[in-house]
């Protein structure tokens, strides 16, 4: 915590101007976006672009802005979709209602880890948040008369959302889930946008940069630690709750599990930690690069350079296996981005901009 | 009453192996300050090294740890002085994040190898057990208990006796002053990495016998390492020992009292408490 304060300056006055424009024309493309395009695969990329962006931004408002690097967030993630499938499922509560009782059960999660994890510091932090996580995780696989255990949860239908008797979409298509996953993209930047330009985002700040220094000033740090998890959590779960509807199947290891935590982590840090733009970034990375290798586009490609034949031994075993290691590519980005780009890619490529700035004036 | 005997005996037996990954755990913190992410996912490779010995080569996983241990060393030096050494003066969450990509490329790239099918190393003994005043004893478990138990003592003598045991506990307690001294820290640092490593990739091919082999199980005991080392007492040699054996019982108690699927959460339910109450671990000086 102590020689950050020197990095994650948030000073690009050149773009200022420009910047309102520029995100106005980006969401008017998005929100045209299913218009002009209509298959289903590249809505289902985007979808999945939105899913990861939201997963960052709530992580970073807790890791980024006020320091406090969770490994467990997979314990909201799964508590919004957990919540969100079982009312739809058992009790036929329609999930824009189960949305809201999964943010409610994310927040008591969220008040437990914090009134556990937030006295400590550090690595006993990120140790702790990991344990309330697997406690979930397998409390999950054992209360097999609430959840079903092991064998999750497959929503077998949705039902259509109506706005006073009147029919808005019945989710046959993917442009409704578009649609909220750009929402909620908003949602989280707004949000994120909020904390870092209102005093409680300085209070977060100051508590990252220096908790002691922070304390002595007079700011309460477990009780900002707390707010700042809460947000975060609310987000989470929010992104929780549309994944299973989205993907309409939850077991515990994809919603619950330790990597999804780490997935979580590793958007922000791939991108830029405590930055509005680096959980986007770190999307904009990861999401391809794990597709391409899940749609075996990377083995293709090595066939198409012509060093490995396709039926060769040596090209089946590619073509079998490099679609189950896709999550290689999160290691190897990992260990490149804190060994070479300690600010993430977004900080990386503004050391190179102002560099390059400083050369020419 | 036999029930809790058995259940005691097999829990201190399992337990030894876990002291193992917990001392090479808290090697690594001791001198560097440094959590390593990637521990159970060493430990994992040693457990497919010592796969490949039995299954191509035909060596009995308890021999083959005369191979495996060197292996292993060499393989935590590298980690270490390509990787860990570069970020020694990093912010500690991005020293864990490093060891959790580490990790994550290792369980990957095994998982190319040999994909994520479930493998079974069965020898001879795997399955057998002897009895001793009415309690029965796995016969693997009980091996490997007592190697552990001379590895451990073989590694007291290396730190208290030797010259390089004790600069490697100079460098843990004062990095600087150990410095000043004329001890070669990085150097101490590459041992000591490479010391922990190797203790992993041992209990890997320890535990062989007796679990499967995939290449995901690292994460399930680096986790564990963890609670051990905490409940210990981190950088404390003899409270990972401790802490093992503790886990090892609480874990075979939990799953005959309470049940098999629960019993995980005994343990990480026991972590927290220790963070609560002790957060210095058992035996351990308070490094909060």
């Amino acid at each position: 915590m102590k020689d950050t304060s020197a990095k994650n300056v948030h000073g690009k006055a050149g773009f200022k101007s420009a910047e309102p424009i520029v995100t106005l024309l980006v969401l008017a493309g998005l929100a045209l976006f299913p218009t002009l395009v209509s298959s289903p695969y590249s809505l289902h990329l985007m979808i999945l672009l939105f899913l990861s962006i939201i997963m960052g931004q709530s992580w970073n408002i807790v890791g980024g802005y006020a320091g406090q690097y969770s490994v467990g967030h997979a314990a909201y993630f799964g508590a919004g979709a957990y919540t969100t499938m079982l009312l739809m499922q058992q009790w036929k509560i329609a999930p824009w209602y189960g949305v809201w009782a999964g943010m409610a059960v994310a927040v008591v999660v969220a008040l437990v880890v914090g009134s556990i994890c937030f006295r400590l510091r550090g690595p006993y932090f990120v140790l702790a948040s990991i344990a309330v996580a697997e406690i979930l995780r397998l409390s999950t696989m054992n209360l097999k008369d609430l959840t079903n255990g092991a064998e999750g949860i497959l929503a077998t239908e949705i039902p259509p959302l109506t706005i006073a008797g009147k029919v808005i979409t019945d989710f046959s298509t993917k442009v409704p889930f578009y649609y909220i996953g750009l929402g909620l993209v908003v949602l989280t930047i707004v949000v994120t946008f909020l904390v870092q330009h209102s005093k409680l985002g300085y209070y977060f700040q100051a508590i990252r940069e220096d908790q002691d220094a922070a304390h002595s000033l007079g700011i309460n740090l477990t009780f900002h630690k707390n707010i700042a998890l809460i947000v975060s959590a609310l987000l989470t779960s929010l992104a929780g709750s549309f994944y299973a509807i989205y993907i309409g199947f939850i077991d515990p290891p994809t919603v619950l599990g330790l990597d999804i935590s780490v997935q979580i982590v590793l958007i922000c840090i791939i991108g830029g930690i405590g930055t509005i733009y680096g959980p986007v970034v770190g999307s904009l990375v990861l999401v391809p690069l794990s597709e391409a290798l899940r749609s075996n586009i990377i083995a293709e490609a090595i066939f198409a350079t012509g060093a490995v034949s396709p039926t060769s031994g040596v090209g089946v075993f590619l073509k079998e296996n490099l679609a189950h290691a896709h999550a290689l590519i999160y290691g190897v980005l990992v260990v490149v981005v804190i060994l070479f780009m300690p600010d993430g890619v977004l900080g990386f490529v503004r050391k190179l901009t102002t560099k390059r700035k400083g050369e020419r004036s | 009453m036999i029930v809790f005997f058995q259940s005691l005996l097999s829990g201190v037996l399992i337990g030894g192996v876990y002291a193992l990954i917990g001392i090479g755990l808290t090697i690594i913190f001791g001198v560097m300050r440094i959590i390593n992410f990637a521990h159970g996912d060493i430990m994992m490779i040693g457990m497919y090294l010592t796969y490949n010995l039995f299954a191509m080569a035909g060596i009995d996983p308890f021999l083959s740890i005369a191979i495996t241990i060197p292996i292993m060393f060499v393989f935590g030096a590298l980690l270490q002085k390509l990787f860990i050494n570069r970020v020694l003066n990093a912010l500690p969450q991005n020293q864990i994040l490093l060891t959790i990509g580490l990790g994550l490329i290792m369980s990957n790239t095994m998982m190319l190898i040999y994909t994520s099918d479930y493998k079974i190393l069965s020898t001879s003994y795997s399955s057998s057990s002897v009895k001793l005043f009415g309690i029965s004893i796995s016969e693997p478990l009980a091996i490997s208990f007592v190697i552990t138990a001379a590895i451990t003592a073989l590694l007291y003598w290396f730190f208290l006796k030797t010259d390089t045991g004790q600069a490697i506990r100079a460098t843990a307690q004062d990095r600087e002053a150990a410095q000043l001294m004329g001890i070669n820290v990085k150097r101490m640092s590459i041992i000591a990495f490479g010391l922990g490593a190797a203790l992993a990739g041992t209990a890997g091919a320890l535990i062989s016998p007796t679990y499967y082999i995939f290449p995901q199980i690292g994460s399930i005991f680096t986790l564990k390492a963890f609670v051990i080392t905490v409940l210990g007492g981190m950088g404390s040699i003899l409270g990972a020992t401790l802490g093992g054996v503790i886990i090892g019982v609480a874990e075979s108690m939990g799953a005959v009292y309470i049940s098999s699927g629960w019993k995980d959460v005994v343990v990480f339910v026991l972590f927290l408490l220790v963070l609560l109450f002790k957060p210095a671990g058992l035996l351990g000086k308070s490094r909060m």
